[in-house]
């Protein structure tokens, strides 16, 4: 298992967020996280990312414990969050060129011209960001998440406010990446024919619980994903 | 080494945004008007060059420690509302040395200031004692205050998460420090008034300079306020560390 997550508890000032969560990823999946807004989701990818910490529980990823190694478990993920800034004033060779960096890979500009490419962004490597549309720049996220080359990619909404050619796009592209590399993705959504599309197994969170989990075909049965959706978080919407 | 690739890009972006050059040109053309009053008003060109030295090297010192407000009250609660904190947190880099990244790129924009004001201090300072010396006291005490105040402000950007409310605490920190220059000299010359101005880092290195530049007193004299600026910049970098570690989205 890539992600073994065992009885997760986050407080934010006297508001349970995360109670008591369990769920297991194994890898090569594309799992899906599914959940009404304020369910959690957020919080248990920044848990996951080492960003924040948990009051309790425990995480191990690829067998690091994120609380006890954040840094063994950094190098091996990425992640691309709901509301990703870019700094604005780089282009976008600059923007990786400066995150692989951080991450030790000595990438050469072909080799970022080469992920830019993949992800859609050929010939734009040298614009600025500022002129990118969003569907652009939730690309360029992308190719960031993906500098690290990492086992395990977490992506929280990434199709948020995408044309239908734009999330179809970037469905694509992640199939590719899962198919190609057997990169394990996370995905973090509301949108429940991102999750039809791209998801063997899926977790339904509501009030900081797991209330469903498990392979999306045999939950789903004869119905459909909304009616699974809706029966389990009849009461969770916020 | 990871803080050097923070850092360089802290200081591309002070030099390629108005962020930062707009401090620069602001430096040069306050120092201009300045070092032109010096040296063309009537009643101002009767201060001696050491009285005028010592005002500008007033005035570059509040500019650097105003610099390391704004940059530091950035440094986290900007990149939080700009929504790009989160990418440098999830790579695999730590707090500190994301905070050391951006404190090197406050202190590097001190130097630029520096830098930029050398000739201003030399023209003004021409023909007067303890040029020299009074810029390197300005160069060493302006770098401790740059950090001391990037510090803490960095700090509080770290707590507060809000740009606007960290800069305005920032702020006040900035006037609280600056206080006892407002105050009367009577009230100065009181037990109160010098705890006030010994305890105080920004009024113990105004006072170092007036000491080396105006009454020619060597290191001896200046030693209890150096090392004031030195407990405090030891204590700013232990309140980003606390305060880093209370950092949370």
């Amino acid at each position: 298992m890539i992600i073994n997550v065992e009885n997760l508890i986050k407080n934010y000032d006297g508001h349970t967020a995360l109670d008591g969560l369990n769920f297991g990823v194994d890898e090569g999946d594309i799992f899906g996280f599914l959940g009404p807004n304020g369910a959690g989701k957020t919080t248990t990818i920044r848990i996951l990312t080492a960003i924040i910490k948990a009051d309790s529980g425990n995480v191990l990823i690829d067998g690091h414990d994120v609380f006890k190694e954040p840094l063994a478990v950094k190098k091996i993920i990425n992640a691309l969050p709901e509301s990703n800034g870019y700094y604005e004033w780089m282009t976008a060779q600059e923007y990786l060129g400066f995150f692989s960096h951080l991450y030790d890979e000595k990438q050469s500009i072909q080799e970022s011209d080469k992920l830019l490419v993949d992800v859609g962004l050929r010939g734009k490597e040298k614009h600025l960001i500022r002129s990118y549309s969003r569907g652009m720049k939730q690309r360029l996220g992308i190719a960031r998440a993906l500098i690290n080359k990492p086992k395990l990619l977490f992506l929280d909404e990434p199709t948020n406010g995408l044309d239908p050619k734009g999330r179809r796009d970037i469905h694509d592209l992640l199939i590719a990446l899962n198919h190609k590399h057997g990169t394990t993705i996370f995905l973090s959504t509301h949108l429940l024919d991102d999750v039809e599309r791209l998801c063997n197994k899926i977790a339904i969170i509501n009030y900081g619980k797991i209330v469903r989990t498990g392979e999306l075909d045999k939950m789903k049965g004869k119905g459909t994903i909304e009616d699974l959706f809706f029966l389990s978080t009849k009461e969770g919407a916020l | 080494m990871k803080s050097a690739y923070i850092m360089q890009k802290e200081i591309r972006e002070s030099i390629l945004t108005p962020k930062g050059f707009i401090w620069y040109i602001l430096t040069s053309i306050i120092l201009s008007v300045l070092s032109y009053l010096f040296l063309t008003n009537s009643e101002l060109s009767l201060l001696d060059q050491g009285q005028m030295l010592y005002l500008i090297m007033n005035f570059i010192t509040a500019l650097g420690v105003l610099i390391g407000l704004v940059f530091g009250a950035d440094a986290f609660a900007g990149e939080m509302e700009r929504g790009t904190l989160e990418a440098l947190l999830i790579s695999p880099l730590n707090k500190m040395e994301i905070a050391l990244g951006k404190l090197g790129a406050a202190v590097t924009n001190w130097g630029i200031i520096f830098v930029i004001s050398l000739p201003y201090l030399f023209v003004v300072g021409k023909g007067g004692q303890n040029v020299l010396i009074g810029i390197v006291y300005l160069a060493v005490l302006g770098t401790l205050l740059a950090v001391i105040f990037s510090a803490f402000s960095m700090g509080l950007s770290a707590r507060i998460k809000s740009m606007k409310n960290a800069l305005i605490t920032s702020f006040f920190l900035f006037l609280l420090a600056g206080s006892p220059i407002f105050l009367s000299t009577a009230i100065r010359g009181t037990w109160f008034g010098s705890i006030l101005d010994f305890i105080n880092p920004f009024a113990d290195a105004i006072n170092t300079f007036d000491s080396v530049v105006i009454d020619s007193q060597g290191f001896s004299y200046q030693a209890g306020r150096v090392a004031i600026i030195c407990g405090y910049t030891l204590l700013s970098l232990w309140f980003l560390k606390r305060s880093l570690s209370k950092l949370e989205m």
